[in-house]
C-alpha cells in the first residue's frame, strides 16, 4: 500500500520581479497586458512512497525539493497534478512555527502543539517528556524571546516529535542544535521508523540520507532525474552535480607547475569503478605532468563524508615515502588495501605541493566522489582495528 | 465553516489565547489596557464634543457608539494582518487558514465583551448621576453582539485575503476607516444626521445602508429607554446585506487561500 502517491505534479510560480505585490503593479499589468513570467518549480513529477518506508529527496539548491514537500504537506497548492496521501500527515518543516515571542516556553508548547494538531490532553500528559527532550528545564517559564536560536529550535523539535502521524515530512531540520541534540533527533527519527511510520525527507546531508532511506529520489530543475537505491542515486547525484565537472562543492587551485591530469579509481581487478566494497581494494591512479624538474614534491590526499565531515588526510611526507624529483608526465598510485571505509559517499581531495608546503602546485578539493557498500554487519563510517579479550 | 471551527476548537482557543496574552504581555497594566483604551476614548470624545458642540451632546449615546466602533476597528486591524502576520505558519504548516481570521475576530470579541462590562458600569453610574433611563431590553444586547461579530468576521475574511495579494490594503484601510468613522453614528447620534438630511431625504436612506449605522443604533435602542431603533426598509437593508457580504467574503477567502503560500 502506498502512503503517498504523487502523479504528474506541476507547480509554477509567477515571477513578480523584485517588487512585492501591489495594487499599482496589478493595474499596470492589466493595462500593458504583459503576460507574467512563470517559473516552473516542478515540471511533472510522479512517485509513490510505500507505507512504512523512508524516502529521501536530494538535489541541488532550487531544484524543487522543498516545493515537493510543501505540496505533499498541503501548504502549497499544485498548479496541476495530484497528491494522494493516506493517513495523518505531519511535517517537521518549520520548527517553532507560530511561537509567540512574549509567551513562555510552556505556553508556546501548548500553542505549537495545537498548531501541529496534537490534542491538548496528550500534551499535558507528555509535558515532562517534551521539556526533558528539549533540555530547557530552567527556561520554560521564560518568554521565548529570551531564548537563543538553538534553544528555540530545540523546543520546537521537542514538541514536533510528540506528533503521532502516519506520515512525517522532514525538511533539513536535523542540522540544528549542538551535536548531542542532533543525535537525540536522529534517534527519534529511528524510533519513528521502528514504529512503521512513513517518512519523506529532504536533506543535503548525504550521509544521513544514505543511512536512513530505503529509497532516494533525485530532483533537478523540477524533474525527477533518478530514483532507487540510496547509494546508487546519491552517487549519480554527486557525479552529475558535485564532482568533476560539476560546479557545486568543488574547487581547484595552485600554481600548476605540476598538474594533475587524470585520475582513475580502480577496484581489485583494476577496473575503473565508482562504487567499491568495504574490505576490498581501492586504487587511485593519478596521472600528473610536471612542467619542469621539481625536487622533493609531496603528494597528499584527504577524505570527507557526503555530509562534508573531514575523515582523514595524509601525504607522502607523513607516510615516509620520500620522492626524489619528478619531471614530465608520470603516474602516482595511492592504494587502500583493505579499504576500511564501511558505508556511504565520500569525497577525495588530491594535492601536489612543494616539500616545505610553501607552494601548492595543484590541489583539487572534493573533486573525486566515490561510494562504498558494506556487505558486513558492522555499523558506522569506517572500520577500526579492534579486538575483544575475555580474561 | 462551522464544522471545521468545531473540529479545530483547541487550535482556535490556543490562537485566541496567544492573541490576547501576547497583546499585553510585557506591559505593566496588562489586560487592563483593553478596558482603559475605550474608556479614555469615550472620555476624550465626550469632553471635546462638549467643548465644540455644547452641553446637548448625549454622553451615554457616545459611549455606546465609541465602544461598538472600537470593536469593529480592532477586528479590521487584527483581521487584516491575520494571514500576513502569520506568514511562516501559513507557508510551513497545514491547517485551515480560515481559522486565523476567525481567531483574530474571536479575540477581539472577548476583548469587546470585557469592555461592555466597563460600559455598563459607566451607564449605571450615569443612571444615578444624571438620571439616564436604562431599558430592560439591554438583556437582548448579546444578540446584537453576535450579529456585530458576524459582520466583523466577514470584514476579517475579506481584508486578510486582500492584504496577502495587495499590501496596499493596509494603507487604504487606514484611510477608509477614518472616513467610515465619520459616516457612522459613533460620536454623534441619528438626530444630527436627520437634521442634515431634512432637505434631502435620500441621504438618510443611503446613510442607513452603512451596516454600522443600524448596528450602533440597535445597541442604543436596546440599552437606552428613550432611544428608538430607526425602523425603515433602509435600516433593515443595512442590517441584511452584510449577511450576503459575509457569505461572499467567506467563499472569496476559500478561493484566495490556495495561493496564500505562494504570495507570502
Amino acid at each position: 500500500m502506498n502512503a503517498i502517491e504523487v502523479r504528474d505534479l506541476k507547480k509554477s510560480y509567477r515571477i513578480r520581479g523584485v517588487a512585492p505585490p501591489t495594487l499599482f503593479g496589478h493595474l499596470r499589468r492589466l493595462v500593458t497586458r504583459r503576460r507574467p513570467d512563470v517559473f516552473h518549480a516542478l515540471k511533472g513529477v510522479s512517485f509513490d512512497v510505500p507505507a512504512g518506508k523512508t524516502v529521501g529527496i536530494i538535489g541541488p539548491n532550487g531544484s524543487g525539493k522543498s516545493s515537493t514537500l510543501g505540496l505533499v504537506a498541503g501548504t502549497i497548492t499544485p498548479s496541476s497534478g495530484t497528491v494522494r496521501t493516506s493517513g495523518r500527515i505531519s511535517s517537521l518543516l518549520e520548527l517553532g512555527a507560530g511561537f509567540h515571542p512574549d509567551l513562555t516556553g510552556i505556553e508556546n508548547i501548548y500553542l505549537n502543539a495545537a498548531i501541529l494538531g496534537i490534542p491538548r490532553a496528550r500534551v499535558r500528559q507528555k509535558l515532562e517528556r517534551i521539556i526533558d527532550f528539549s533540555g530547557l528545564h530552567d527556561f520554560v517559564q521564560q518568554p521565548v524571546k529570551t531564548y537563543s536560536s538553538g534553544m528555540y529550535v530545540r523546543l520546537g523539535f521537542a514538541v514536533a516529535v510528540e506528533m503521532d502521524p502516519d506520515i512525517l515530512l522532514i525538511d533539513e531540520v536535523l542540522a540544528v542544535g549542538d551535536i548531542a541534540f542532533q543525535l537525540k533527533c536522529l534517534d527519534r527519527i529511528r524510533e519513528f521508523q521502528r514504529q512503521g511510520k512513513t517518512l519523506l525527507f529532504v536533506s543535503h546531508a548525504l550521509q544521513t540520507v544514505e543511512e536512513f532511506c530505503d529509497e532516494v529520489l533525485l530532483i533537478h530543475e523540477g524533474n525527477l532525474v533518478a530514483r532507487g537505491d540510496p547509494t546508487d542515486v546519491i552517487m549519480e547525484y554527486i557525479k552529475s552535480y558535485m564532482g568533476e565537472g560539476g560546479q557545486l562543492f568543488t574547487q581547484e587551485f595552485g600554481t600548476r607547475r605540476v598538474e594533475i591530469l587524470d585520475v582513475r579509481l580502480r577496484d581489485k581487478e583494476g577496473r575503473e569503478a565508482a562504487i567499491f566494497n568495504a574490505g576490498e581494494v581501492l586504487e587511485i591512479e593519478i596521472r600528473y605532468h610536471a612542467k619542469e624538474r621539481i625536487e622533493k614534491p609531496i603528494f597528499g590526499y584527504s577524505l570527507k563524508t557526503g555530509n562534508g565531515y573531514y575523515l582523514y588526510g595524509s601525504n607522502t611526507c607523513i607516510m615516509n615515502y620520500p620522492i626524489d624529483a619528478i619531471e614530465g608526465e608520470g603516474v602516482m598510485r595511492l592504494r587502500f588495501d583493505p579499504l576500511k571505509l564501511l558505508h556511504g559517499n565520500f569525497f577525495l581531495s588530491l594535492s601536489i605541493h612543494s616539500w616545505d608546503h610553501a607552494e601548492q602546485f595543484h590541489r583539487r578539493e572534493d573533486w573525486y566522489p566515490f561510494s562504498v557498500k558494506n556487505p558486513s554487519e558492522a555499523q558506522g563510517v569506517f572500520a577500526l582495528d579492534s579486538s575483544w579479550t575475555l580474561d | 465553516m462551522i464544522r471545521s471551527a468545531i473540529e479545530h476548537r483547541e487550535l482556535i482557543a490556543n490562537l485566541v489565547i496567544r492573541e490576547l496574552k501576547g497583546r499585553y504581555k510585557s506591559s505593566l497594566l496588562g489586560f487592563l489596557w483593553s478596558l482603559l483604551v475605550p474608556l479614555f476614548m469615550a472620555i476624550i470624545y465626550v469632553v471635546f464634543l462638549r467643548i465644540l458642540a455644547g452641553r446637548s451632546v448625549p454622553i451615554e449615546e457616545i459611549i455606546i457608539g465609541v465602544f461598538a466602533w472600537q470593536f469593529t476597528v480592532q477586528s479590521v486591524q487584527g483581521g487584516m494582518t491575520a494571514i500576513t502576520a502569520n506568514a511562516n505558519l501559513v507557508k510551513k504548516v497545514f491547517f485551515p487558514r480560515i481559522l486565523l481570521p476567525i481567531s483574530s475576530t474571536l479575540a477581539n470579541l472577548i476583548n469587546f465583551l470585557l469592555t461592555l462590562l466597563v460600559q455598563f458600569a459607566i451607564l449605571i453610574a450615569l443612571h444615578f448621576l444624571l438620571g439616564i433611563e436604562l431599558s430592560w431590553l439591554a438583556l437582548a444586547v448579546p444578540l446584537v453582539v453576535v450579529y456585530h461579530a458576524f459582520f466583523n468576521l466577514g470584514l476579517a475574511y475579506l481584508l486578510s485575503a486582500c492584504n496577502v495579494y495587495f499590501r496596499d490594503t493596509q494603507h487604504l484601510v487606514g484611510v477608509l476607516i477614518s472616513a467610515w468613522f465619520f459616516m457612522s453614528p459613533a460620536m454623534y447620534n441619528l438626530a444630527l444626521v436627520e437634521a442634515q438630511a431634512a432637505a434631502h431625504p435620500w441621504v438618510m436612506k443611503v446613510y442607513m445602508l452603512n451596516p454600522m449605522a443600524p448596528v450602533i443604533c440597535a445597541y442604543r435602542a436596546l440599552v437606552l429607554a428613550d432611544v428608538d431603533f430607526p425602523w425603515s426598509v433602509w435600516s433593515m437593508a443595512g442590517l441584511l446585506w452584510p449577511v450576503i457580504f459575509v457569505i461572499l467574503s467567506y467563499f472569496g477567502f476559500k478561493r484566495a487561500q490556495r495561493n496564500f503560500a505562494d504570495m507570502l
